[in-house]
């Protein structure tokens, strides 16, 4: 296991300097840079521009400011952020802890819900509320997640005044006190559900699909014949069997985790990786948008490995090496 | 990614207007509608101010967070700066200068002496002297300084010295005392005084910061100071700050207790507006229809200092001579743009897509500043198609080989191809086919090209090929001398227009010697040069802009003028 895991993070190391020239070529081929697009004369002049695109090295040749960016990436110094002048480490830092609780949140959403759903689906398959749980998965994965948004706050925020529309915390409640805590669930909650609630399809026939197979399985015609009881048959030994390919997801969804929710962040304005993201390709904020794009491609490699040790782990009968 | 983000752009816009009309109706228009913005406009709460209470100030964008006059690069920045801090100097809503903390003398435009108010505190406790104002500018002119306000700061005497490391403070301060100090220029100019930058800094937090790490440093960031008002106390980054009110204020009392300002996505606005979630916001012209119905807001406008315009390419530009080196053909015939300007229908243009928060313009100075031509002087260009069509006939362009459009007079092909900048904004396509419909309407073969903004405005400033004429706007500030974007040696005058007659009144409208500092003698000289550009039409002008507030009923004592909001100091919340 141990070997196998080296040598797919060797395997790893190509891939990313691939991945970062890609990314490196994609972000200077965008027009424009972060100084050009509408101008206000008030605050600026024409020399300014000019010295502050000698400054930032936009004038160098692309194979320099390649390696310029990749020798301070390689050693963690991602760049200053041209919009936040901040470095951009600390940028991304700020929003992660927002950016995993939402995610997190999102992701105990699904799969309860999926848990619940594949179950039931599962242990009574083409009936009527298999369908209707198959109908209802398929519209909310069909449905783009900036319309439920809306309509989320517009109805739960609005009408119904449960949650707050737009935020991650009240900035009134005193920082670190237990009202700041239930401040935040409070706030993090409708973007969570309009997330979770909205990709459970996957997972939800996922499970109900394995469940049907496992129960046709040799095993299960076994414990029937001992006389175990169904429900016993469903909750242990078929459930513990059709949760292996779940597991697998995690890895997946161990990039979505960091990555944030780029729409939805934005609706709420919920202060995240997401939204970060989106106002670095809108401002052309280079080094922030080739940092995120490389972490979200690491975590991606990364949460592929993860998941094929993770399916190793909890299925014997897979072997690494 | 990018076509993702424009998709949602898209998609956002088009939900948000069902979105928007869902809760528009069900509410009884019957709330009037905002004071019209002529001069000044007052909030809406009436009677004597109230004391206490705390105001929720909307923000539809978020800010960079880089909450320093010096530092700060956005108006959404410049917004949250302006709860808290503000300037030595202010502006009437003539936008001429008056004294605020600090007044001043001058006898010849050249040395200024100012007087600082005794007293005025920043919000660490600490008393405002000339000491951080010249902090202030020293920062500015530092080598390492980032940010963008260098030319504010360039025009004193030595300041070119000390950023180049010749000379260890700019020669052209002389500090007095605590409250008093003189300050040179290197030459006497009118706008001397407005084009200073009259921000103080605070040493007494930020002289230990090396000025490369000021920006990126936490007195900026997340506790920065000022001498407003109102005093931070808590930012939550990208999302909220929480101000409360300084009781060491030194210009008289203050009366909310806090405000407390949030960010809100477009898509929320009408719906926290109506919940009373949020007292006052900027509003999109967009919103403005589906905020009007709304009982408990109002709608405030007031003039603002934007325009647009559609430019014509009449040359081409070398920034490293900065001169005009070529002329370009197509445009270069007056009747033609005269033509072009008669065939616009610019008040149905600006009421279908600024939904009557605009005004037709004339001419590229704001209306609000003193120096603006009245219309009675300017040729005013009323839709008219006819006459467009006979000027054009007149001209030479005429039909000749009866395939409905016009050629031009050598009997070539003539085709206006209008470029506009794309920005996800689906009103931008419509806007800009609208335009090139109005052309087409009078017999000029019309296409349309959307570039994607940041190409477009390189392709603009960089005169490429393919731009002909094309749509563009600009903001002016509170200097309203248009030389910036005018003169023929300027990178910023996009249609490359070249007129040297032109360009010496407006030399001479900031010629101390010629127009000493009398203010009606430089109106004088930029009215003639406005009656010029106004027949020439190196662009066409189409609209100025008009900046909308969104207030709550409950929310008094706010007013508004060209200049932008009076102080904070003086608004208030009724319950």
């Amino acid at each position: 296991m141990l070997k196998y895991s080296i040598r797919r993070l060797l395997g790893m190391i190509p891939m990313l300097i691939l991945i970062s020239i890609v990314v490196f070529s994609l972000a200077k081929l965008m027009p424009g840079d972060s100084l050009s697009g509408e101008i206000d004369p008030l605050n600026t002049s024409p020399e300014y521009i000019a010295e502050m695109r000698e400054k930032l090295g936009y004038n160098d040749p692309l194979p320099v400011q390649y390696f310029n960016w990749i020798t301070g990436f390689m050693q963690g110094d991602f760049g200053k952020s041209t919009r936040f002048q901040i470095p951009v480490f600390d940028l991304i830092m700020e929003k992660v802890p927002n950016t995993l609780l939402l995610g997190v949140t999102a992701l105990v959403i699904t799969y309860i819900m999926a848990f619940i759903m594949g179950m039931y689906s599962g242990r009574r398959p083409y009936t009527l509320g298999d369908n209707a749980i198959a109908g209802f998965n398929y519209v909310m994965l069909a449905i783009p997640s900036f319309v439920a948004a809306v309509f989320a706050i517009y109805i739960f925020a609005f009408q119904l005044n449960w949650f707050p529309f737009a935020g991650s915390v009240d900035i009134l409640v005193e920082e670190g006190s237990f009202e700041y805590y239930v401040s935040r669930m409070h706030h993090v909650l409708l973007p969570a559900i309009v997330l979770g609630a909205m990709s459970t399809a996957s997972y939800t026939q996922f499970l109900r699909n394995d469940i049907i197979e496992n129960s046709r399985k040799d095993f299960v015609r076994t414990a029937r014949a001992k006389g175990t009881p169904i429900k016993k048959i469903y909750n242990v030994h078929i459930l513990r069997n059709s949760i292996i390919p779940l597991v697998t997801f995690l890895g997946f969804d161990f990039a979505a985790l960091i990555g944030g929710a780029i729409i939805t962040e934005t609706i709420f304005t919920y202060p995240g990786i997401g939204q970060l993201f989106l106002e670095s390709v809108t401002s052309r904020d280079y080094p922030t948008l080739m940092a995120l794009t490389m972490l979200l491609s690491f975590l991606t490699l990364f949460g592929n490995l993860l998941a094929d040790i993770l399916y190793g782990v909890v299925d014997p009968r897979i072997r690494l090496d | 990614m990018k076509k993702k983000s424009l998709l949602w752009l898209f998609a956002l816009v088009l939900i948000l207007s069902a979105f928007l009309a869902a809760c528009g109706g069900s509410d009884d228009a019957s709330s009037e509608s905002g004071s019209e913005g002529d001069g000044s406009s007052e909030g809406t709460a009436e009677g004597e101010p109230q004391k206490g209470g705390t105001l929720v100030y909307g923000l539809d964008a978020p800010p960079e967070g880089l909450f320093s006059s010096a530092f700060y690069g956005i108006a959404t920045d410049a917004e949250v700066i302006d709860l808290f801090d503000e300037a030595l100097i202010s502006y009437n809503e003539n936008l001429e200068p008056e004294p605020n903390v600090a007044s001043w003398e001058t006898e010849d435009n050249k040395v200024f002496n100012f007087k600082f108010e005794e007293g005025v505190k920043w919000h660490n406790g600490e008393e405002l002297t000339v000491n951080d104002w010249v902090f202030a500018l020293e920062t500015i002119a530092d080598p390492d300084y980032d940010g963008p306000r260098y030319a504010n700061v360039q025009t004193i005497e030595g300041a070119e010295a000390y950023r180049s490391g010749d000379a260890d403070s700019i020669s052209g301060i002389e500090v007095v005392s605590d409250y008093e100090i003189n300050i040179t220029f290197d030459e006497a100019r009118v706008n001397n005084l407005t084009n200073l930058w009259a921000y103080p800094l605070p040493e007494s937090v930020l002289g230990d910061v090396p000025v490369a790490e000021m920006s990126a440093s936490e007195w900026v960031r997340s506790t920065p100071i000022g001498i407003g008002p109102f005093k931070v106390d808590k930012i939550v980054p990208g999302e909220s700050v929480e101000f409360s009110k300084f009781d060491e204020y030194w210009n008289g009392e203050v009366n909310l207790d806090k405000i407390v300002l949030r960010v809100i996505d477009n898509s929320s606005v009408v719906g926290a507006l109506q919940n009373n979630d949020i007292d006052m916001i900027s509003l999109q012209p967009v919103s403005g229809p589906e905020v009007e119905p709304l009982e408990n807001v109002e709608i405030v406008t007031y003039p603002g200092l934007t325009y647009y315009y559609v430019g014509f390419k009449l040359g081409k530009f070398d920034n490293e001579s900065q001169t005009i080196t070529e002329e370009l053909p197509k445009y270069q015939s007056k009747e033609l743009r005269q033509a072009m300007m008669y065939a616009l229908n610019r008040q149905e243009w600006v009421d279908a897509f600024f939904f009557g928060y605009a005004d037709v313009v004339n001419k590229p100075v704001p209306s609000a500043h003193w120096n603006a031509a009245d219309d009675s002087e300017l040729i005013q260009y009323e839709y008219d198609p006819e006459k467009s069509k006979q000027m054009l006939d007149e001209a030479g362009y005429v039909d000749t080989n009866d395939d409905g459009f016009r050629e031009d007079p050598n009997g070539d092909e003539f085709v206006v191809k209008f470029s506009h900048y794309a920005t996800g904004n689906p009103t931008f396509e419509s806007r800009a086919q609208q335009i090139a419909q109005y052309f087409e309407e009078v017999g000029l073969r019309s296409e349309v090209e959307m570039v994607e903004v940041n190409l477009y405005y390189d392709m603009v400033e960089k005169d490429d090929a393919s731009i002909e004429t094309f749509f563009g706007g600009w903001g002016t500030g509170t200097d309203p001398d248009p030389s910036g974007l005018w003169k023929a040696d300027q990178l910023w005058n996009y249609p490359r227009y070249n007129n040297p007659e032109a360009d010496q009144l407006l030399d001479d409208a900031l010629d101390i010697e010629i127009v000493g500092t009398d203010q009606e003698k430089r109106k004088e000289l930029y009215v003639e040069w406005q009656k010029i550009v106004n027949e020439e039409l190196p662009m066409l002008y189409i609209a100025e802009l008009e900046e909308i507030k969104a207030l709550n009923t409950r929310v008094g004592g706010v007013e508004y003028d060209v200049s932008g909001q009076n102080s904070p100091a003086e608004w208030f919340v009724t319950e």
